[in-house]
């Protein structure tokens, strides 16, 4: 596949890297000149361009117009709105994906149509969250603006589920269970599997589901 | 009297704001509280200091019912970026704004917005003083 990374910060060196190692083509954009010369002297991996990927120029010599995504790194949000935007309507890239700087800003990505805003901040803040709470149910992934989520319960003594085989617990409909936890052990459940008190629950369910979902596991909300 | 929000307070968002201010409802907002600062006594409106790439700071300035948004943060990606979202999802009757590059102005242009190109004025009424 080729891929356009706008932004040689940390992110962007380290995404084409690893881009690089799955066999991808990858061209590296970056407006500031010392890097780009840093970078070139580093590394034959990849294409860089010195230039400001916001002018439709730039993208033009990273021919973008030939790749199928374009990533848009760079510490400043509203460039990585424009990035996406030109190379959408512009150049008809297919998927645009840019970092959300300010969280505050998330909005206007989804505005202006940007397919995948990773909003780092609300990523690391919920694996903090997951490390320092003690609640039952943790939402672990959301796919699909959301409508997919994939959630962690931990099974409490009074659960109703507790010493019932997988296949005797009245699920909701749209969800499944995904694995189970137990101690070191990692079990992917059949029909048969136990569910014991203090279990961790990975479970995957619609949005919609979800509720009633950790309603049947573990009993209450 | 017009509602018009102005977005960006440096020299030219200052001489406008400030001018409008005479006769309309206008309200500045800039992130920079200098420049909000320096919009001085002489400025008969409101003061927002903040920053405009949020929604719930732009509904707090009244676009809802704005007649005019202005936007003249020097930031040709900013004001561009702002402008699209607020003519698709408000019903701002003029949305116009300072882009720098041609390019870029020639492009959006095309969405409705109005775009004014400080160079590209200056260079029409040069031409106007061969005539």
């Amino acid at each position: 596949m080729y891929i356009v990374i706008a932004g040689a910060g940390r992110l962007g060196v380290m995404l084409a890297k690893r881009l690089k190692q799955d066999d991808h083509q990858v061209c590296l954009i970056e407006k500031r000149e010392d890097i780009c010369r840093i970078l070139a002297r580093e590394t034959n991996d990849y294409l860089i361009i010195h230039g400001d990927a916001t002018y439709m120029h730039i993208l033009e010599d990273a021919k973008i117009d030939r790749a199928q995504v374009c990533v848009s790194a760079t510490s400043s949000d509203e460039d990585n709105i424009i990035i996406c935007n030109i190379a959408k309507e512009m150049f008809g890239v297919k998927r645009t994906v840019a970092r959300v700087n300010d969280p505050k800003h998330i909005d206007f990505y989804k505005y202006m149509d940007v397919d995948n805003p990773v909003d780092s901040t609300a990523i690391i803040a919920q694996v903090v969250e997951e490390e320092a709470s003690f609640n039952d149910v943790m939402s672990l992934l959301s796919m699909k603006k959301g409508r997919l989520s994939v959630v962690r319960v931990d099974i409490p003594q009074d659960s109703p589920v507790v010493d019932k085989r997988v296949g005797q617990i009245q699920l909701p409909s749209n969800c499944v269970l995904i694995s189970i936890i137990r101690g070191p052990e990692i079990i992917i459940p059949s029909g048969m599997t136990e569910i014991k008190s203090g279990d961790e629950v990975i479970a995957a369910a619609l949005i919609d589901q979800e509720k009633d979902l950790v309603r049947a596991l573990i009993g209450k909300l | 009297m017009k509602y018009i929000i102005v977005i960006g307070c440096g020299r030219t968002g200052k001489t406008l704001a400030t001018q409008l201010s005479v006769s309309e409802n206008v309200v500045a907002i800039d992130k920079d509280l200098a420049a909000i600062e320096d919009l001085g006594d002489h400025f008969n409106g409101k003061k927002v200091c903040a920053d405009a790439l949020d929604i719930t700071v732009l509904e707090q300035a009244g676009i809802k019912k704005a007649d005019t948004l202005f936007l003249l943060t020097g930031n040709d990606n900013l004001n561009l970026v702002i402008g699209k979202v607020v003519k698709r999802l408000y019903n701002v009757g003029n949305v116009v704004l300072q882009v720098h590059d041609p390019d870029k102005k020639k492009t959006f242009q095309k969405e409705g917005l109005t775009i004014v190109s400080r160079n590209y004025l200056i260079a029409e009424v040069l031409k106007k003083c061969i005539s």
